[in-house]
């Protein structure tokens, strides 16, 4: 698999976390994990086939990087693991085009958003024949909460009452979860919150066949690895490690009729996707930006962009964080002048990078909000950073950058040499080199002397999480899944907030806007809180933002019925294809 | 046949020539192996030369620099070979990546021919513990699996220091058991003969004996050897490049220049990129193994050609 | 000879051992560990990686978790794949199948080719197809592996579309049936082919050589003056000598595949122990990568000692002692 191992790593690691929202390490952390490709029923999309759904056929679905093999919501840990549980899996809560929760198995009713009851449908069918009940929900929230879980789900269990005591040992059981009957539920919080809902783990997982096995061994048992089940309209069939998976139509699907009578699922290597496209080998997979141009001109296939929820950024490191005390503990001075960090920011050609490095796929980006969040700012409200070679010299004219030795370089304010340096990850990808050069060339041509240093993928992101010393910009990228709440990568109290960013007047609005005694369930309210937010990191460039990546799909023309929007696609069952 | 032609040509038969210019002329009349040799020759120089070439050869001879203008330009009157996904002229690239790829072959040679000689010619000279135990090592080193073995070294020690010189001091280190195993067994033959023991018994030191009069019996063997190594060590480092595990992917090298080829849009639809690393590798590796052969034959007093 | 087998293979116990701590210093001296990886992908909270690494032991000192692997790993424990969660064996085992299959194939290859070439070479030397097969054999042996690897997908893959370009099977294909087994030919033909590509060059020379040098010798002529015909003192009288040396390869190229099969795995995609090797490499799977290593010292040392005996028994005056 060759390069594109680490190519795709790339995207497991930075690209795909759309796949997960990036929660936190704090103790109430106010993110949610959420599955990015939650199926949606209302649709509000571009379609590839029109036409009426046919019933039958097989659909073979590409991924170009093999799975891990854990076909368990609660268990895996890649974004093509997710691939392949969307097929046959579904959550009991949806979420709509606007990223809304929308019920889906289960509807819920709240009055303080701290107590829930959820009703979950009747004749839902697991796919060896058993009926879900929520008490496979609960199963799923206990085994994440079991202290012998190795998975990394716990964050969205733990805001639920009395998971802290279960998980400790304390409690047999999870305080906060109440079973009032097989469809019916209630689910207690330790405190009220905005988010809740889109926090809270929102699969079940079948008890009737894991319940007898040891949560240790859960993730290795042929349940998670050869014969999973779930509730979609798809059951798997077989599997053929790292290579394909075989999913036929569950008859006793609750939600609907299953078009097609199968799906396989098979692994596509990069190299191999445009041909694989074009000899009609593979009817539909996503695409990364850079076989785009390539399968654009193919007549059997149409590319579909959807908004992705992942953006890049530059980050520059204000400070050092002490885990401990989860408090910013000291101040790095050499990017303090917030006039320096603009015009670094105004320096960048970002549309030209982003054209070049991401053919199109990719929109400029001027506050870590991805544009389909209902919170985020609108560019008029933001200062857009043009890329302005003239204004950056100016403002570092300013702030007393000049070059004072005619090396043709500036030095600081003091006279000393004054050096950026640039850190990005690097994979066998040798466009990420280029791409981050690219950056060091921008910076320079204003006049400020840069080093690029390429930082092994497996350490870059420890290095920057402990604030090395050798990091001092770094490239990143976040993914931020259902729930557009930036805290936990932002606030100064987070291990994720990498810049180091210090701003109580900005962690206050963030605070507000979760804060339910302020904002109440009123979205426009919080809303603007958010943007008055963004305003402010806007004004401030902590990081200098780069790019939202929108999703890329190609699919075969003689299929339907598929639809994405920024929720991800919709449920399987609707798909189908023509002969 | 080479020899008794020179013999009659010659005026003054009593002057015989010496074993080295025989091996010379023989080499001479090895067409194939000339062609490769000018062909090195050239490959060699114009890779050095890259830096003053640069300028003729491409508008934009920098090619450290990534130029998002110019980016996957086919070969036109502009750029010979075109342009790679930075932006950087391919040909150009070629040149300075011969510099590598060349640089890291010979000095990995260079350290694999020293140590296996060292440890060869001393294992085979003094025999016994010392030989059991220097041989016992060199199993040891032999019997690793190379190529697995070097990925992750390289991979531990890449970060630490220079990348290209790390590069070279694994696959050198790695690599030396058969230098090592070949030189003692000529050793091993050769200390039989008498001149060792005559040598020996007037007083000279063994490291003397060794240097003075073993080594340059079994230099022929030695220089075929390091010829053959050498096109070897250029594979290693182009194969370990390729799959991003060689030479970090800022230098250019052939090995990183054609891992491109890794990018489906490259290896499908802009073959300009990769194919002339490709063939310049090839043309490479198949000269030095001309050249190795021509060698062989030449030090073979036994041959006829 | 029994009693020098038996040597050879006690002698590789502490070859062994050797090995295994040489990998499991390496495995330790690599930065970063799993979970430094697996920190970004942002479905992970600090506080998970802190309390996994205690799971896994890697706060432990090194000489005690040197002793709890080498213990499991004798056991036939080889850990838990810290990237696929479920034990490296299993892992392992998935692929070798696989890697075995491309071996054995490449092995057939190279011996169908060698000998067709070999043979006709050696029959009629210095001949147009004499020089022919010696240019391609040149080529062959020039051409590093991968770069072979990458023509051969670009021509027979894509542009031809003769082979496929990856991948061990097709799926679409019922696991089982004729159709499926012909598949996995097709997936593996192409591989198999750059994987031999070079031991095919050297034993056609080899093969060449070795028959023209014995179509000299005396027993030639004995066969010829009976009256023999030609075809049958070729295919009879010669080949059974020239081949005995070949068989002595057997054992190198047991190891050379390892190596090879790295290489031709990777830019292939076909998903053998090669593959897994470097994917172990690059996502820090620890386990996975010192099992790996560790079998793959052990095969590249059984195939030395193979390598070895058989050369014993073509030419008892190896035999030692």
């Amino acid at each position: 698999m060759k390069k594109n191992k680490s190519l795709f790593w790339l995207f497991a690691l930075i690209l795909v976390l759309s796949a997960f929202l990036a929660a936190c390490g704090g103790d109430d952390s106010s993110t949610a994990t959420e599955d990015p490709k939650e199926k949606e029923t209302e649709a509000d999309t571009e379609d590839a086939t029109e036409g009426e759904p046919q019933t039958g056929g097989t659909l073979v679905y590409g991924i170009d990087a093999p799975p891990e093999g854990l076909f368990s919501s609660a268990f895996y840990g890649i974004a093509t693991d997710a691939e392949v549980i969307d097929l046959f899996d579904e959550p009991l809560i949806n979420y709509n085009e606007n990223l809304e929760p929308v019920p889906n198995v289960a509807s819920w009713e709240t009055e303080d958003n701290k107590a829930f009851t959820f009703t979950f449908e009747e004749g839902v069918k697991w796919h060896n024949g058993e009926e879900l009940t929520v008490n496979d929900w609960v199963f799923a929230l206990e085994t994440i909460a079991d202290p012998d879980y190795d998975g990394p789900r716990y964050t969205n269990v733990q805001t639920i009452e009395g998971a802290e005591a279960f998980r400790a040992g304390e409690a047999d059981s999870i305080s906060g979860i109440e079973v009032v009957s097989d469809y019916e539920i209630k689910i207690t919080f330790d405190e009220a919150r905005v988010n809740n809902l889109t926090n809270l783990w929102a699969y079940p997982l079948p008890e009737s066949v894991l319940g007898d096995v040891p949560v240790a061994e859960m993730a290795s048992s042929e349940w998670v690895i050869t014969t999973p089940i779930g509730i979609g309209p798809f059951k798997v069939d077989k599997i053929v490690q790292g290579e394909s998976v075989e999913l036929t139509k569950f008859d006793e699907y609750w939600n609907g009729d299953v078009n097609l009578d199968k799906i396989v699922l098979r692994v596509i290597d990069n190299s191999s996707v445009v041909g694989a496209l074009q000899n009609g080998d593979v009817d539909m997979i996503s695409l990364q930006p850079v076989s785009g141009p390539e399968v654009e001109p193919l007549e059997n296939v149409e590319v579909i962009t959807y908004p992705g929820l992942s953006y890049y950024y530059v980050g520059i490191k204000l400070g050092k964080f002490d885990n401990e005390s989860q408090t910013i503990v000291e101040e790095n001075p050499k990017y303090q002048d917030k006039q320096l960090r603009q015009a670094m920011m105004y320096a960048l050609n970002r549309q030209e990078w982003v054209d070049a490095f991401f053919f199109g796929y990719a929109n400029v980006v001027n506050a870590p909000v991805p544009s389909s969040h209902w919170n985020a700012a609108d560019n008029s409200e933001l200062n857009t950073y043009e890329y302005d070679p003239e204004k950056a010299k100016t403002l570092l004219d300013e702030a007393g950058y000049v070059d004072q030795n005619d090396d043709g370089f500036r030095e600081d304010p003091n006279g000393d040499e004054f050096v950026v340096k640039f850190s990005h990850y690097a994979t066998g990808n040798p466009t990420f080199e280029s791409r981050a050069q690219a950056i060091t060339q921008y910076w320079e041509a204003v006049g400020i002397k840069s080093e690029l240093e390429m930082v092994e993928v497996n350490l870059y992101y420890e290095m920057v999480e402990k604030d090395d010393p050798s990091i001092e910009t770094f490239f990143g990228g976040w993914g931020t899944g259902a729930d557009p709440d930036p805290s936990g990568l932002w606030k100064a109290d987070q291990l994720w907030n990498y810049p180091r960013y210090n701003n109580p007047e900005a962690d206050q609005l963030l605070d507000d806007a979760l804060d339910i005694e302020i904002v109440g369930t009123d979205q426009a309210k919080r809303a603007e809180l958010y943007v008055e937010w963004q305003k402010i990191v806007n004004e401030d460039v902590p990081m200098l933002y780069i790019a939202e990546l929108e999703e890329i799909v190609a699919l075969n023309n003689r299929v339907g019925g598929v639809e994405y929007d920024v929720s991800g696609q919709n449920s399987p069952a609707e798909w189908f294809v023509t002969e | 046949m080479a020899s008794s032609n020179t013999l009659t040509q010659q005026q003054k038969p009593e002057r015989s020539l010496s074993p080295w210019q025989i091996a010379r002329k023989k080499f001479l009349h090895n067409k194939l192996a000339m062609i490769s040799t000018v062909f090195i020759f050239i490959v060699t120089a114009l890779s050095f030369a890259a830096p003053f070439l640069a300028p003729f050869l491409s508008p934009i001879p920098d090619v450290s620099r990534v130029n998002i203008g110019s980016m996957n330009i086919p070969p036109n009157g502009e750029h010979i070979l075109g342009t790679d996904k930075s932006g950087r002229d391919v040909l150009t690239r070629l040149f300075y990546g011969g510099r590598i790829s060349l640089l890291v072959g010979f000095s990995a040679t260079l350290m694999v021919i020293t140590l296996g000689t060292l440890v060869g010619s001393i294992a085979g000279f003094f025999g016994g513990l010392v030989d059991n135990i220097l041989m016992r090592f060199t199993d040891f080193v032999l019997n690793f699996p190379f190529l697995v073995f070097v990925i992750v070294l390289n991979t531990i020690l890449r970060d630490t220091i220079d990348g290209v010189s790390v590069l070279i001091l694994v696959i050198g280190v790695l690599s030396w058991g058969g230098v090592a195993r070949l030189v003692r067994s000529k050793v091993l033959a050769e200390k039989e003969n008498e001149y060792v023991l005559a040598a020996l018994s007037i007083g000279c030191s063994p490291f003397k004996v060794i240097r003075k009069h073993l080594l340059p019996n079994v230099m022929s063997t030695i220089i075929v050897q390091a010829t053959l190594i050498f096109a070897s060590m250029i594979v290693v480092e182009s194969a370990l490049s390729y799959l991003g595990f060689g030479v970090p992917q800022s230098v250019p090298s052939w090995g990183n220049m054609l891992s491109s080829a890794n990018e489906p849009d490259v290896l499908q639809g802009k073959p300009w990129i990769w194919m002339p690393p490709a063939l310049i590798l090839t043309l490479t590796i198949l000269s030095i193994n001309f050249i190795g052969e021509g060698l062989k034959d030449a030090l073979n007093p036994k041959s006829l050609r | 000879m029994l009693k020098y087998t038996i040597r050879r293979l006690l002698g590789m116990i502490p070859m062994l051992i050797l090995i295994s701590i040489v990998v499991f210093s390496l495995a330790k001296l690599m930065p970063g560990d799993s979970l430094s990886g697996e920190i970004d992908p942002n479905n992970t909270d600090p506080q998970y990686i802190a309390e996994m690494r205690e799971k896994l032991g890697y706060n432990e000192p090194l000489p005690v978790q040197y002793f709890n692997w080498i213990t499991g790993f004798v056991q036939g424990d080889f850990g838990k794949s810290t990237k696929y969660k479920r034990p490296a064996f299993d892992v392992i085992m998935e692929k070798v199948p696989n890697t075995l299959f491309l071996g054995v194939m490449s092995l057939i290859i190279t011996y169908i080719l060698a000998f067709m070439m070999g043979m006709y070479s050696g029959r009629k030397p210095y001949t147009l197809g004499d020089n022919a097969i010696a240019g391609i054999n040149y080529i062959m042996l020039a051409i590093p592996s991968f770069v072979a690897a990458v023509f051969a997908i670009y021509f027979f893959a894509f542009n031809l579309n003769w082979f496929p370009f990856g991948g061990s099977v097709d799926i679409l294909v019922e696991t089982g049936s004729a159709e499926y087994y012909l598949s996995r030919l097709h997936h593996v033909l192409l591989p198999a082919l750059v994987l031999g590509a070079m031991s095919t060059a050297s034993y056609t020379q080899f093969l060449r050589n070795d028959i023209i040098e014995n179509s000299r010798k005396d027993f030639v002529r004995t066969a010829r003056a009976k009256g023999t015909p030609m075809k049958k003192i070729y295919n009879i009288h010669i080949l059974r000598n020239s081949i005995i040396p070949l068989v002595t390869f057997l054992g190198f190229d047991f190891a050379a595949l390892i190596g090879g099969a790295i290489i031709t795995e990777t830019i292939f995609t076909y998903p053998g122990i090669g593959m897994l090797f470097l994917d172990s490499v690059t996502t820090r799977d620890y386990p996975t990568l010192m099992a790996l290593t560790m079998l793959l010292s052990f095969l590249t040392l059984a195939g030395n000692l193979i390598a070895d005996l058989l050369y014993g028994v073509v030419d008892p005056r190896i035999r030692l002692e």
